[in-house]
């Protein structure tokens, strides 16, 4: 028996809101908001009440698939980060840097948006850089 | 508090007891048991309640058998349990309490937030301490705009039902896809409130988590009073005090209501 409340941010929108997910047995079961957290003051919407749902859901990809000859095959991170650096090199080579783009998104952290757009600029060289809420 | 809290640990009393713990800055419920009792001295009250009652009722679901300690924030916390003892939710034998009530909270109006009605609600006339008979003085008319205008704001999250330590039916109506159609925003009005409101009568102990739950803003614990209200003059039902079986789970012949009309 261990039950226990774990604080976390909503990944849902780029609002972030705070919530606590209520944890049974490793399971998580529930999700309340933070009542004291300075972004949602105790409020969630529908999305944010039922993260646990998406969490323990059948559907959830747990592990990375790349597409081959026209079906998803599923594979390790490893192999398909190698794969996807392939095909990026390759199309860099052949079209030039400017002809990928590097969408970032509200649901990551500011961090993570970071670190996308020195990857766009540093690494593939382009700057076409931009965000979800422009699309 | 805490010494309390260690020697029923300790000593078997309770299996489990749940309060509140600073993580992080946030006071949040937390469980104490025998594995973590070095813990116990971290057991705060905080400002922001949550409702223990519910998360209580959830682990007597799983174990039946344990027995469980349940600290006591404010003056509802107590009437949820004994909602929650009428409604044969909790075992009273199974629930140990500690009262911690905090001295500057006035259980009848303390929303667990600190702040006030903002000023634009409050110049159109809505307090959060706002009773029925306060609303009455407005017409009818009025009256009835004003509610649909505020059921409009509804953004269908169910965080009123979810947060509520009184409601725990394994099938909710607000859910029934032959009463509540889905995918339509808001909700049908004013049947989806009202009829949550109905379901209250004979349980809401007027906590207010569902007012402070909802991101809409509605005044639902006003809506909820005046229906508590009703309880009390027809039934002379006091909810969360009234030892006997609520009026509500009485079914078929027994019965014996005569029909009056609400406005006289």
């Amino acid at each position: 028996m261990d039950y226990k409340f774990v604080p976390s941010v909503c990944p849902y929108c780029g609002t972030g809101c705070g919530v606590l997910f209520e944890v049974i047995d490793g399971k998580l079961v529930g999700t309340l908001p933070n009542k004291t957290h300075p972004v949602n003051e105790g409020k969630l919407c529908i999305k944010g009440w039922n993260m646990h749902e998406f969490v323990n859901s059948f559907m959830r990809l747990k592990q990375p698939l790349v597409k081959t000859f026209g079906r998803f095959m599923k594979t390790e991170w490893d192999e398909a980060i190698k794969i996807t650096a392939d095909r990026f090199k390759e199309i860099i080579k052949k079209h030039g840097p400017d002809s990928i783009g590097v969408l970032v998104s509200a649901k990551i952290t500011n961090e993570e948006n970071y670190l996308a757009q020195k990857f766009a600029r540093a690494v593939i060289g382009t700057n076409n850089v931009d965000h979800c809420a422009r699309l | 508090m805490q010494a309390q809290v260690e020697q029923w640990l300790k000593e078997g009393n309770v299996d489990i007891f749940i309060g509140y713990k600073n993580v992080d800055g946030h006071v949040i419920p937390h469980f104490f048991t025998n594995e973590n009792i070095d813990e116990v001295k971290d057991l705060v009250v905080g400002q922001a309640h949550y409702s223990l009652e519910k998360i209580a009722t959830k682990v007597a679901a799983d174990h039946p058998d344990m027995k469980i300690g349940i600290l006591l924030a404010r003056n509802c916390n107590q009437q949820a349990l004994h909602v929650l003892y009428v409604w044969n939710q909790l075992n009273s034998n199974q629930i140990q309490t500690i009262e911690a009530y905090e001295a500057s909270s006035d259980p009848a109006f303390d929303l667990g937030q600190s702040e006030d009605t903002a000023p634009y609600k409050q110049k159109m006339g809505l307090v959060k301490s706002m009773v029925p008979k306060d609303v009455e003085a407005f017409d009818q008319q009025q009256r009835f705009s004003r509610w649909m205008y505020e059921f409009s704001k509804c953004i269908k999250c169910y965080g009123c039902r979810n947060i509520c330590p009184v409601c725990f039916c394994k099938e909710c109506s607000l859910e029934h896809k032959d009463l509540v159609r889905a995918g339509n925003l808001p909700p049908e009005i004013p049947v989806f409130h009202l009829v949550r409101a109905v379901h209250m009568a004979g349980r809401c102990i007027d906590c207010g988590l569902c007012e402070e739950a909802c991101p809409a803003d509605i005044p639902l614990r006003l809506l909820y009073r005046k229906v508590d209200e009703i309880v009390v003059d027809v039934f002379d039902y006091e909810t969360g005090t009234s030892p006997d079986q609520s009026p509500f789970s009485v079914l078929g012949e027994k019965v014996v209501l005569e029909l009056t009309p609400i406005d006289e």
